[in-house]
């Protein structure tokens, strides 16, 4: 009874992740593939597609502003939320609950909408901002603003702020001491984890890279877009690259998450 | 002039108040307690001493300055919290050396400071440890090591023994209590513990909503209840109503009168009793507890329900509930306590 | 120990200072926030309430226009219609096999947990451009599953590029997000509860109805709220599958900000605010509920 029980769960959660695998697996045979027309199998396997991929200067264009863009916006996130988190956690702890709340606003304004009045505010701004890669450094900050909030604040809720920082003041450090010397090393796990997490999300990121930029700075995304004319096997290719990347940034940002890197 | 002075210290959080106009002044090297229950301001009185809190109204002298206004880092004063509050990241011998680095102390002269409290808290050989590689009282000793380094003007602990196991806090009791000695430390001390508190200090100051309600030497305010509440809050003492005591002992009180536990003795037959012992009362047991060596009754004389405490004898065998018993009072322990 | 060391003179001029200033010490925390504060304002609320204005302005004048106009196009509130099915459904299958996944992931032992807690936070990240991509090079026209289940005779065709090849696409995203969000929920039945309820003679069956589930309940709608409006705020997996084609409500929108032609950014408002609507809607809905269950009365 029990041993078949334990069989049935198995069955369940094989077939689940099968399922689940099965698109990523298809994309990566369908990559390394020659051709694969209208049969089951494909006709043989290549590298060529990988190669052809790499070799194209568009392509790395795209992923290098990708990257620019990612990095800045968690830059200037991280740079924004720490002495945001540390004051709400430190000077008034009452006020987690709203921000609890304002974090979920970029989780529920569907990103379509969202540009809908990005476009119009920023239209007639005096700098130009549509078209640039600085209004997607401002979009995703957004974006990573609730898993940075989480994780960050997970890490405050570890230790006593309250009284390591008033333990600092009496020593004699300022409160910007304290942040630097006492804190700050303290959410180290936090802030990692969420920069490898919000990193990979971002890095996925198309509607507001397509809408509000478009090819005037081609990112990863567009770039993948705009290349589905061409060959199934490049776009596969692509997009395995792509995963690739997204895999290596969630399991670093897991093992920073529990703790196994330091 | 007092080395510390506190003159009509207010303080509220929004509309609640916690502590209002409190006076009262500490001499240098004096250890004192602030005792009383959980919630009745003794934290932030403290605080506030530290400069942690901003205080309303009122000023707080410090050796012949006033340091209501200074922060925190220019008031010279080290606490000890009970949480320990050591920084997770640094090592035994970082945490103690922090203040020292935000001083800018030279490199070789913190060393051999650091190296000397370490000593002083006997942790040596433990400097490259990191907080969870200790256990709490090491961890307390470290954060006193912490404070005391800095050779604070004021020492400041705000139950800093609450969150250690009864054994531990015991020796780090009479540990801190040397350390305070040997330093002459003036320190403030805080805690919910009557015990700890009359182990400890050289005065008390007894804290009720807000208020000293009693301040003394530990014999003074356990012998010499101010009030209802310290003669509650500092044994078992019996409160008996000024009727009650009319009936029983024909004395005239304006208040309730607190009985000792210990100041009622079983009457021993053809012993002659000085004037100040009443005359004997016929008392019914009720039930008993054992505390080792004195054995607390509970027990009844006419309708009054009392506690006695008798010391353990192995002679005499425990009195079963329903034995009857001659009891004395002495009349000179009978303290009045105001409401 | 000398407590009376001689303050240095530097210590005097700070303490001068600090004395005459300290209200504007208070100040501090804020200043450190208000970065924050304004970029949330430039690039989160504003938009929102930019939205919400030109919506209600038509030709530079205030007026309902916009949503009379919704209400008159067919084409419109079919984008509505087609957005709330395919949320509906693709939460609804995505909530049970997600609710399958994790609830029998619970007696497997630990490392199997782990990687497979691991394999769905990665997978959750396989969305959008690059899931639409993978679809069609299985279910598309010429896909290996298409052509597989054709030879067997299970299917005729199969249209990737319709209503039932999207949910299924939905359907894909959906399991990992609601598994993420479920395990924390799954944790929190103890394994004493059902030990009891054995003890107690309850059957599997009715340990799961009458403990378990009501238990569970308040994460299950919640999961199923936040399912849904990742579902109908999709906009890249259907926009990339179908280039636009497919008629769902983000499509509409973004065709009237960004398409070709007709440019109607306060119409796209207008539809915008009516999908919020929706989406708050569904949100009080799922808090009465939840208001309903015993962890309100807690
Ligand atoms: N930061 C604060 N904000 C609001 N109220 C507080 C704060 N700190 C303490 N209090 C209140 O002040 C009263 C005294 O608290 P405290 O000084 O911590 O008491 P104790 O240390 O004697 O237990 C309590 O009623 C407590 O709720
Ligand atoms: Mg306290």
């Amino acid at each position: 009874m029990q041993n078949v029980n334990l069989m049935a769960h198995r069955i369940t959660v094989y077939s689940i992740i099968a399922l689940l695998a099965l698109p990523i697996m298809a994309t990566f045979v369908y990559s390394l593939s020659s051709h694969w027309g209208a049969s089951i199998l494909p006709d043989g396997f290549t590298f060529k597609w990988y190669a052809e991929l790499f070799s194209d200067s568009r392509f790395i264009a795209a992923f290098g502003r990708s990257l620019f863009v990612c990095v800045l916006a968690l830059v200037l996130a991280m740079l924004l939320m720490l002495p945001t988190i540390f004051v709400v956690f430190y000077y008034f702890p009452q006020y987690d609950k709203v921000m609890n709340i304002l974090i979920l606003l970029p989780f529920a304004v569907p990103p379509v909408v969202s540009s809908v009045g990005l476009l119009q505010f920023y239209a007639d701004s005096p700098f130009t901002m549509l078209g640039t890669p600085w209004i997607l450094i401002g979009t995703y900050f957004t974006i990573a603003l609730p898993f940075i909030y989480r994780a960050v604040s997970n890490s405050f809720i570890a230790i006593n702020v309250k009284d390591l920082v008033d333990a600092a003041h009496l020593l004699g450090a300022s409160t910007p001491k304290a942040f630097l010397f006492v804190i700050l090393p303290n959410l180290k796990k936090g802030i990692m984890a969420s920069m490898f997490l919000s990193f990979s999300f971002l890095l996925g990121e198309f509607v507001f890279a397509n809408i509000l930029v478009g090819t005037r700075y081609e990112t990863l995304q567009v770039y993948l877009y705009n290349m589905r004319q061409t060959s199934g096997h490049f776009t596969s290719a692509l997009v395995m690259t792509y995963f690739a990347f997204i895999f290596l940034c969630t399991w670093l940002g897991s093992r920073f998450s529990k703790g196994n890197l330091s | 002039m007092s080395y510390v002075q506190v003159k009509q210290l207010s303080k509220s959080f929004g509309k609640q108040r916690v502590f209002d106009a409190i006076d009262f002044t500490i001499d240098q090297g004096e250890f004192i307690t602030l005792l009383g229950p959980s919630g009745c301001g003794k934290s932030t009185l403290l605080r506030c001493l530290a400069g942690l809190n901003p205080v309303d109204q009122g000023q707080i002298w410090v050796d012949g300055e006033n340091i209501t206004d200074l922060s925190p880092q220019e008031r010279e004063m080290g606490m000890v919290f009970q949480s320990y509050a050591l920084f997770p990241n640094m090592t035994v011998a970082e945490n103690i050396g922090f203040g020292l680095k935000m001083k800018s102390t030279p490199a070789a002269q913190a060393r051999s400071l650091i190296q000397r409290f370490v000593e002083l808290v006997e942790l040596k050989g433990k400097e490259d440890r990191y907080p969870h590689q200790l256990s709490g009282g090491q961890c307390q000793r470290v954060a006193l090591a912490r404070a005391l380094v800095m050779q604070p003007r004021i020492l400041l602990l705000d139950e800093p023994l609450s969150a250690l196991d009864a054994k531990i806090r015991k020796s780090l009791r009479q540990q801190i209590r040397d350390i305070q000695t040997e330093l002459n430390l003036t320190t403030v001390f805080v805690t919910h513990d009557q015990e700890e508190a009359m182990l400890m200090s050289d005065r008390i100051f007894l804290m009720h909503q807000g208020e000293i309600v009693q301040q003394g030497s530990p014999e003074s305010i356990y012998t010499q209840p101010a009030n209802e509440f310290v003669a509650g809050f500092m044994g078992h003492y019996n409160l008996l109503d000024k009727q009650v005591v009319k009936a029983l002992f024909d004395l005239d009180s304006p208040h309730k009168v607190a009985v000792r536990p210990e100041s009622i003795y079983v009457k021993e037959e053809g012993r002659q009793y000085e004037a100040h012992i009443s005359s004997p009362k016929t008392a019914h047991v009720l039930n008993h507890q054992l505390l080792g060596n004195v054995i607390r009754y509970k027990v009844q004389i006419e309708q009054q329900e009392m506690t006695v405490d008798l010391l353990n004898r192995s002679s005499e065998r425990l009195l079963p509930a329903g034995s009857r018993l001659e009891l004395l009072f002495n009349l000179n322990e009978m303290q009045p306590v105001s409401p | 120990m000398n407590h009376n060391a001689p303050s240095l003179p530097l210590t005097t001029s700070v303490r001068y200072k600090r004395r005459l200033m300290p209200k504007l010490n208070r100040l501090k925390p804020i200043v450190a926030v208000l970065p924050f504060i304004v970029f949330f304002y430039l690039f989160q609320l504003t938009p929102l309430f930019w939205v919400l204005v030109n919506s209600f302005i038509s030709e530079g004048e205030w007026s309902l226009e916009h949503y009379q106009e919704i209400l008159d196009s067919a084409f419109i509130l079919q984008g509505f219609k087609n957005s709330v099915w395919l949320a509906f459904w693709s939460s609804l299958f995505g909530l049970l096999i997600a609710a399958c996944l994790v609830s029998s992931l619970r007696h497997l032992d630990g490392k199997i947990r782990d990687a497979v807690v691991a394999f769905t936070n990665m997978s959750s990240n396989f969305s959008g451009v690059p899931l639409a991509f993978a679809f069609i090079i299985i279910l598309g026209t010429n896909g290996a599953l298409t052509l597989l289940l054709k030879q067997y005779g299970i299917i005729d065709d199969f249209n990737l590029y319709g209503s039932h090849g999207l949910l299924a696409l939905y359907i894909y995203f959906q399991i990992p997000l609601g598994a993420l969000l479920l395990y924390p929920a799954f944790d929190a039945l103890k394994k004493d509860w059902q030990e009891a309820a054995a003890l107690l003679g309850a059957s599997q069956r009715q340990y799961w109805l009458k403990i378990a589930l009501p238990v569970l309940s308040p994460a299950l709608l919640g999961t199923f709220i936040i399912l849904f409006a990742n579902a109908i705020g999709a906009y890249a997996s259907v926009y990339a599958l179908t280039a636009g084609n497919f008629n769902v409500v983000t499509v509409r929108i973004a065709s009237l900000v960004s398409g070709d032609l007709f440019l109607e950014p306060n119409l796209a408002a207008a539809i915008s605010v009516v999908l919020i609507g929706l989406l708050a809607f569904i949100t009080a809905i799922n808090q009465w509920l939840v208001s309903r269950s015993y962890h309100a009365k807690r």
